[in-house]
């Protein structure tokens, strides 16, 4: 009887004791090397880190500036209206990578001579005036637009560039895809299809990634293109906390930006802090 | 001409089945197929690694034991309590039929809203944000109905002369709950709930709000604050979110030990219903 | 002897005594907490979404647009989602399943009887989630190639949905189907053989109408799963806001993806609703209304199994 006390009360001490655990919440495009190096901390600095995908970016805003997580994964900028929300949380964005969004389209799309969008014809697919590719100078084919369920970055960065400001976007019925996965496999499967997706996802062989046209000029997203800022769509990959991150936090957040954190950014595709520098800095 | 009617009913009666088992067969291999070749003993025991892409499964296996063992408590303890209400209790048909009926009703809540109820009472109200207990306790909630009628049929089916020889003894009413009825009938009580956990085993709805989370979690530490991984969760999730051609293989290997569970619950109930059910057709 | 009697007599008066034993007021007590949870979630959905029915009453019922992000709330597409993709479901299913209830409670011999329900039963255990998964892999290519006639926009059709659900609910009608031919006592067949009918004929005639109330309430609950489930009809139906069909009664609706109840509750609008006021009480509702539709289907479907017929046994 004695026994099962003490050891009962050294499984609770033990319990107690443990170290609260770091919350991570939000985007699942930052999802993917937060997820690993978690794993990684784990594994050598045996922090207690919890991750999820709640939401997309704005549940990553809501779960931070709620209190309810230590840091937010968001693939887009902080705005200040999301600041404002939670003004008490004095909310802090720090950049661990760079990312771009693309207008992604199935392979037959691809074949059929389109290669790049504007600005422009995105608005008029968006609003369903332009519901044809050979309006675009493909084949005769529907347009099949699987847009980004709400709550994703992703979708807000689309809809910045498209309309100035995502408030400004008319309201509109598409089928909806959520995560970067569904949207692949939908869009390759499906002909004449077109999305949303991080860059990174377009591999060429199941989706392609359209370039923008602006006026005469056509712009890729290239690393080059995305750091140098020329490529319209492309986002900051941010961790946000409530004020600058101490503690735990602070802890994950410079594992992050140190070299081990930063090669997992490029190994699922997105850029590097340094590469962000070096590709926007000039040639000598 | 009556003839051809015969056997146009049989034989459309057989097609039918054969086709239900065909698509059974069907779905079965495909998840096999797909799934075997990912499952091992490396796979059991170690946990996720690149987000799905490499390593093992150990804590989402754990995470889903943890959330029907808890089920099995919270939906199986009271669940002893409303049978005996129900068979020895309640007395009147109309008022038995009453509480079947709010038993049918629990079976049949659609379960995204147990998650939303969830997201209301746990979440919200009692401030735990996303729980182990939570999901246990919603769960238990769920399979309450199938314990409970798989209990009271076993205590209605209790042949008399054992309640009569009780009485006739001088046992009190407690006293022959106690050492008759729970006793004879603990056996249904089991299956009830090996039944009822392999449908909260694969119950995604219920948790994706309230109890679980998709990397992280090992062993919850407390109450509040305490998700744990889950095994369906896992696979709807990488079927929408996952980012490496490995990771199939995995998703399949999650959905096939999955299933496995499920199927192994059931089949352990299986000889203790095959039992009732002998019992029953001679009665 | 006389204690035996006293003792008997004793027990005889158990009925009438007071019931204070602790495991009576522990089973009433659970009793109680059951009922009071279940009507407490449809009170709790109800309070928390009075603010919609407050501000748009009758037109959240009734209207057609969803746009969350103007405050529009209207959930005439998604109930017309839900009861599209049932009614695929069961248009597919209850025949073949009442089929098969037929097959094994009629013709299958008691040995193989119990195989071919376990069997179907293993169909039924198999979680929604990996009906999901067979969903988004394979089915909506088939049905995207498939019905390449027919010009479908993609593989996320109502359809899709509906056909996952048909196999999804299979199980449920062949068991209770069969449960229902199994209570027509076995005399009635007899009697109708040896009248001289064929078995079809008996089956026909005598089997198949006797069992109607079960065989219906069978269908019913069928309904009642296919239109609560989420998590299979998610990944393929395409979620796709505002579908409201131009005619009502066409087939072109059902190539078309669309939303249901469930898998609008499934989606990311819960999170985005958190802590908005009149957002979540409309997602709320939506729980309300999916609640008691269902909950509507099942009380019917409970009130038909079990009315009998004045001479079954």
């Amino acid at each position: 009887m004695r026994i099962l006390t003490v050891l009962f009360a050294l499984g609770f001490t033990a319990v107690a004791l443990r170290a609260e655990a770091l919350k991570i919440n939000g985007s699942t495009t930052v999802n993917l090397p937060v997820a690993e190096a978690a794993e990684d901390l784990r594994a050598e600095k045996e922090m207690e880190i919890q991750v999820d995908t709640q939401g997309g970016s704005s549940g990553g805003i809501s779960s931070a500036g709620e209190g309810r997580v230590q840091i937010g994964m968001i693939s887009k900028p902080l705005a200040d209206e999301d600041k404002a929300k939670y003004p008490d949380a004095n909310l802090t964005a720090t950049q661990i990578g760079e990312d771009a969004v693309a207008i992604v389209v199935s392979p037959d799309v691809w074949e059929s001579g389109v290669h790049a969008i504007s600005k422009e014809q995105a608005q008029g697919i968006y609003e369903s005036r332009i519901k044809n590719w050979k309006e675009l100078g493909g084949e005769d084919r529907r347009i099949v637009f699987f847009n980004k369920e709400p709550g994703r970055g992703t979708w807000e960065v689309f809809a910045n560039w498209a309309y100035g400001d995502h408030k400004k976007a008319p309201p509109a019925s598409f089928p909806e895809v959520g995560g970067n996965e569904e949207t692949r496999n939908k869009v390759s499967s499906t002909r004449g299809a077109m999305s949303q997706l991080s860059s990174s996802w377009a591999d060429g062989s199941q989706v392609y990634a359209l370039a923008i046209k602006e006026g005469d000029e056509i712009i890729e997203a290239t690393p080059a293109n995305i750091a140098g800022h020329k490529y319209a769509m492309s986002r900051p990959l941010n961790l946000v906390t409530r004020g600058e991150p101490g503690g735990q936090a602070k802890v994950f957040v410079d594992y992050m930006l140190s070299e081990p954190g930063q090669k997992l950014m490029v190994k699922h595709g997105y850029l590097s802090m340094a590469m962000l520098k070096a590709d926007a800095e000039p040639a000598p | 001409m009556r003839r051809s009617l015969d056997r146009f009913v049989a034989a459309t009666a057989f097609i039918c089945l054969g086709l239900a088992l065909l698509v059974l067969t069907g779905l079965l291999a495909a998840i096999l197929l797909r799934g075997l070749p990912a499952v091992s003993w490396h796979f059991l025991t170690e946990q996720i690694r690149s987000v799905g892409a490499a390593g093992g499964i150990f804590y989402n296996l754990l995470g889903t034991v943890i959330l029907i063992a808890t089920a099995a408590l919270a939906g199986g303890l009271p669940a002893i309590g409303v049978a005996l209400v129900q068979t020895v209790y309640l007395r009147g048909a109309r008022a038995r039929e009453r509480l079947g009926l709010v038993l049918y009703l629990i079976n049949g809540v659609p379960s995204i809203l147990f998650g939303l109820i969830g997201l209301i009472v746990f979440v919200q109200f009692l401030g735990w944000g996303k729980s182990w207990l939570s999901g246990g306790l919603l769960l238990g909630f769920m399979i309450l109905p199938t314990v409970t009628i798989s209990l009271a049929e076993r205590i209605r089916s209790l042949p008399a002369p054992y309640l009569e020889a009780a009485a006739g003894l001088g046992l009190s009413r407690s006293q022959i709950i106690r050492s008759v009825i729970l006793r004879q009938s603990w056996g249904a009580w089991v299956t009830g709930i090996l039944i009822g956990l392999a449908r909260a085993a694969g119950e995604v709805a219920p948790i994706m709000f309230t109890a679980t989370i998709f990397a992280g979690a090992t062993i919850p530490p407390g109450i509040k604050e305490s998700p744990v991984l889950s095994l369906p969760y896992h696979i709807f999730i990488l079927a929408q979110d996952s980012f490496d051609p490995r990771v199939k293989e995995k998703l399949w290997g999650t959905a096939l030990v999955l299933l496995f569970l499920v199927v192994g619950l059931s089949a352990i109930a299986l000889p203790s219903r095959i039992h009732t059910h002998d019992e029953a057709a001679q009665a | 002897m006389i204690r035996a009697q006293v003792a008997a007599g004793g027990a005889g008066q158990v009925a009438a005594r007071p019931r204070f034993s602790a495991i009576a007021c522990l089973s009433w007590a659970c009793t109680l907490l059951a009922v009071a949870c279940l009507f407490g979630m449809l009170a709790l959905f109800a309070w928390q979404s009075v603010p919609i029915w407050e501000k748009e009453g009758l037109s959240y019922l009734a209207g057609k647009q969803w746009f969350y992000r103007n405050e529009i709330f209207g959930m005439l597409p998604m109930v017309y989602g839900s009861l599209a993709v049932a009614a695929i479901a069961l248009v597919l299913a209850a025949p073949v399943g009442l089929g098969a209830a037929v097959g094994i409670s009629e013709y299958l011999p008691n040995s193989l009887r119990l195989g071919a329900k376990v069997g179907i039963e293993l169909l039924a255990g198999v979680p929604s989630v990996v009906y999901g998964l067979l969903g988004i892999l394979f089915l909506r290519n088939w049905l995207y190639e498939g019905l390449d006639y027919f010009e479908p926009l993609s593989g996320d059709m109502l359809l899709t949905g509906g056909i996952l659900l048909a196999v999804m609910v299979l199980p449920t009608i062949v068991t209770l189907g069969d449960d229902a031919l199994r209570a027509v006592p076995f005399v009635h067949r007899q009697a109708a053989r040896g009248l001289g009918l064929t078995r079809g004929e008996t089956i026909l005639h005598v089997a198949l109408p006797q069992a109607r109330g079960g065989l219906i309430a069978a269908v019913l609950l069928g309904l009642g799963r296919a239109m609560g489930e989420t998590i299979a009809v998610f990944l393929v139906i395409g979620r796709q806001d505002n579908q409201w069909p131009e005619r009502l009664w066409s087939l072109q609706p059902v190539i078309e993806a669309g939303q249901t109840l469930t898998t609008k509750l499934g989606g990311s609008e819960i999170n985005i609703a958190y802590g908005t006021t009149l957002h979540w009480a409309a997602m709320v509702g939506l729980g309300l209304v999916l609640m008691l539709v269902v909950g509507l289907l099942t009380w019917l479907g409970a009130w038909l199994s079990r009315r009998k017929e004045p001479d079954a046994a």
